[in-house]
């Protein structure tokens, strides 16, 4: 990845989150999906820790195929997500670079990534006896309506009383009006700094973005995450003005869709550098960013600023919306081409995405290629196949003018 | 006595066009699964049921990766091979992530409208409340888009008593299986289940009256043979079904989707159809799709496996289904829990032979019911 000296205070960052959730004895803790509405969590003084998150560092560290097979063994189907089997994993074998998961006092889920959460979810609240808490935020069908603010909104009080049942306390407003001012901030400079990738050559790749979106994940609305990204802004921006670009010599701009192959970062790298290909922009890094369109939130709006950007999620749109947002970043980052990743483990990125292609270079004249792999099972991954899909994708590009 | 509902799924395309000519009323597939298909009745619509087919997948491999369960792709390979041209329009649920990209891929490959209605996931009354009225709206209004005629509160009552009436009929079918296990024929059984998803509702409902009358008297066959409840989405493929007939098994009860978890639904609530809407969504049987802790799959199944004096439970796992899978492990360890035993086949609906599917069914009837081969 790029050298960048934000990165160890990253992994200084992200290693006192999982200390201070394995041995935090004064504060419950909560199993949160990636896209949940954090914010009421941390008002309420409870620690969330996140599956899918430490799924990843798994995979990215080599460790989820043993913990998908501890899985597997306890009957779980291969068929099924392989961040779920690598959570599933963990909390049966205690392992992963953290030695497994705290246990959750309850758990916080979030429709807006996947229906199927809501299953992983489940099996949770089932083996731990613990309440679970969907927040529903519908497919966005034919965009987003005011009936579906409300609904989102209303589940926000509702998801107040729950967290006033679990925490025996009353719901703190003025505390989440203050941790929401913090995530927008956070998710602001998240936003700039992928914007950056609009510089040519690119400062920062997607697959850099896929390694510092941990604290956008897991901290969002912690003091600690505006200054981490501000930090990495200054950086990553002080790259963009002396034209410092991450990959040698770039010839080519792409887009990334969907989860990074985890258990494949270093090799990503060091394929995309020998071809001289920058991945400049990625909608799964970009999936954090929404609350940033909301600058000046008041206490009055806070709540439907937050409904929207978590139902304004990527992979909550409809495909017309999708090929609209994909045509857009292709545009205005001056990409030569696209990658769709077809993940076995995620559905709703990954189901019609053969058509989204089709649409997407005949609306952009851009080219663009499927490969089919998985987030993190590795298992289902052909090096070879893929590459030579890569390659032959590589040559059908117009080098960046 | 069966004859009617084999001729009826012998040839469904030619048994939709003969019915659609008939009544003169569009005909609307409709995925998995729970839309209330009285909605579409009363709009002057023919509802038909599509819970996949056993066809080779062809032209849907462009558009559907192979990790997709066999019902999406066998549905979208019969639009795309021109097999669905009786269909007018089709109607979805957010029944799952599969089904709810599949909505939309049909908005891009097809100029047939593609309605549909998600399901709220909020547990209260008022939450489900708030999003079902804009969705019964947006829903009705697309039905009578596509019919040219307004569903009146008469015509939704009188659907709603028709379809009523119908799973009522269904359910005394059920209770003469649980009651006098083996009187009829497992594949018969599917076979008049089957039927009911491509007939209307007028038709089914006569053909199920007259084969329920000729059922009263017929007794169950002397001596006790293995017991099983089956378990999954869809009970699909037929030929499957008809191998505990073949094996000496009686399958006595189910857990499925496109059976009891839908037969099980009441009648429609018309005074308020967004309530009813609601109610017919979450009551009945929970499925592993639909997220209602109150109405618990453990609980009820071995609640079920009980009431039918079952030996056993075998899991009809037609591949990639996620919400189907994840919940598996847990049921399986409270089964074991209660001592009740089960078993696992997994299938595809495109599957050539249903042959790899009997030596498992027979291992496991000879285990729980000390069957003799």
């Amino acid at each position: 990845m790029t050298q960048l000296g934000a990165f160890k205070k990253m992994k200084e960052l992200m290693t006192l989150y999982y200390i201070e959730a394995k041995t935090a004895a004064d504060k419950p803790i909560a199993w949160l999906t990636s896209g949940a509405p954090v914010e009421f969590v941390y008002a309420m003084g409870a620690i969330p820790v996140y599956p899918e998150n430490y799924a990843a560092m798994c995979a990215a560290g080599h460790q989820s195929v043993a913990l998908m097979e501890a899985a597997e063994a306890a009957g779980f189907s291969q068929d099924i997500c392989a961040y779920a089997r690598t959570d599933f994993g963990q909390d049966l074998v205690r392992g992963g670079p953290a030695g497994g998961l705290p246990a959750p006092q309850f758990l916080v889920c979030s429709t807006n990534i996947c229906k199927t959460v809501i299953k992983w979810y489940e099996v949770v609240a089932r083996k731990y006896q613990v309440p679970l808490f969907v927040v529903d935020t519908p497919f966005l069908h034919d965009g987003l309506t005011p009936g579906l603010v409300d609904y989102v909104v209303a589940q926000f009080r509702q998801l107040e009383r729950f967290l006033e049942s679990m925490l025996q306390k009353p719901f703190d407003r003025d505390r989440l009006i203050e941790v929401i001012r913090l995530s927008r901030q956070a998710t602001g400079l998240w936003r700039k700094i992928l914007d950056l990738g609009r510089t040519v050559p690119v400062p920062f790749t997607s697959l850099d973005a896929f390694i510092h979106i941990a604290p956008i994940v897991t901290l969002r609305g912690t003091q600690a995450c505006v200054d981490y990204y501000q930090l990495l802004y200054d950086e990553v921006s002080g790259r963009a003005e002396r034209r410092i670009g991450s990959v040698p010599d770039e010839r080519y701009r792409i887009l990334w869709d969907n989860l990074p192959i985890w258990f494949k970062m270093r090799r990503f790298e060091k394929f995309f550098d020998e071809r001289r290909c920058a991945l400049a922009a990625a909608t799964y890094a970009n999936s954090w960013g929404g609350l940033a369109d909301f600058a000046g939130i008041q206490t009055r709006d806070a709540m439907e600023a937050l409904a929207v950007s978590y139902l304004n999620i990527y992979i909550n749109y409809g495909f017309e919306q999708r090929i609209r947002y994909l045509a857009r970043l292709i545009d205005e980052f001056s990409l030569t081409g696209f990658i769709m990743h077809s993940n076995r483990s995620c559905k709703p990125y990954s189901v019609g995405m053969y058509r989204l292609k089709e649409e997407l270079a005949r609306l952009t004249g851009k080219p663009g290629v499927v490969i089919e792999a998985d987030q993190n099972d590795p298992r289902v991954f052909a090096d070879a196949q893929v590459e030579a899909r890569l390659d032959a994708f590589i040559e059908s590009m117009a080098p960046v003018a | 006595m069966f004859t009617p509902f084999y001729a009826a799924i012998a040839d469904i395309s030619a048994t939709i066009r003969r019915h659609r000519d008939r009544l003169g009323r569009p005909v609307i597939g409709v995925l998995p699964a729970y839309f209330p298909l009285e909605l579409i009745h009363a709009a002057g619509g023919y509802p038909v049921q599509l819970w996949g087919a056993g066809v080779a997948i062809d032209h849907a491999e462009a558009y559907l990766q192979p990790y997709c369960c066999s019902v999406a792709r066998s549905v979208l390979e019969l639009e795309m091979r021109g097999s669905a041209e009786l269909i007018r329009a089709y109607v979805f649920t957010s029944l799952c992530d599969t089904l709810i990209n599949l909505r939309e891929l049909y908005r891009r490959l097809f100029d047939k409208p593609i309605l549909g209605l998600s399901f709220p996931v909020t547990q209260t009354a008022e939450g489900r409340r708030a999003f079902l009225v804009d969705a019964a709206e947006e829903i009705i209004k697309g039905l009578e888009a596509v019919t040219g005629r307004r569903v009146s509160p008469d015509a939704l009552r009188e659907s709603a008593g028709q379809f009523g009436q119908l799973r009522s009929l269904q359910r005394e079918l059920y209770r003469l299986r649980r009651e006098r296990p083996g009187a009829v024929k497992n594949a018969d059984f599917h076979a008049v289940l089957k039927a009911g998803f491509f007939l209307p509702v007028e038709e089914y409902g006569r053909l199920l009256e007259s084969l329920l009358a000729g059922l009263e008297s017929l007794e169950a066959p002397a001596g006790r043979r293995p017991r099983v409840v089956l378990s999954g989405m869809v009970f699909d493929p037929l030929e499957a079904q008809r191998l505990f007939d073949e094996i000496g098994a009686d399958v006595v009860d189910d857990d499925f989707a496109s059976g009891w978890r839908t037969v099980s639904k009441a009648t429609l609530q018309v005074d308020d159809p967004v309530e009813g809407i609601a109610e017919h969504v979450f009551g009945g049987a929970p499925c592993c799709c639909i997220h209602h802790p109150k109405n618990d799959r453990h609980d009820y199944l071995v609640n079920k496996i009980r009431d039918a004096g079952a030996d056993g439970v075998v899991f009809w796992y037609v591949k990639f289904c996620e919400p189907d899978a994840f919940d598996r492990p847990q049921l399986l360890a409270r089964l074991k829990q209660e001592g009740i035993p089960a078993t696992v086949v997994e299938m595809d609906l495109s599957m050539k032979s249903v042959e790899s599917l009997r030596t498992r069914i027979q291992a496991f009837c000879e285990m729980i019911g000390g069957l003799e081969i």
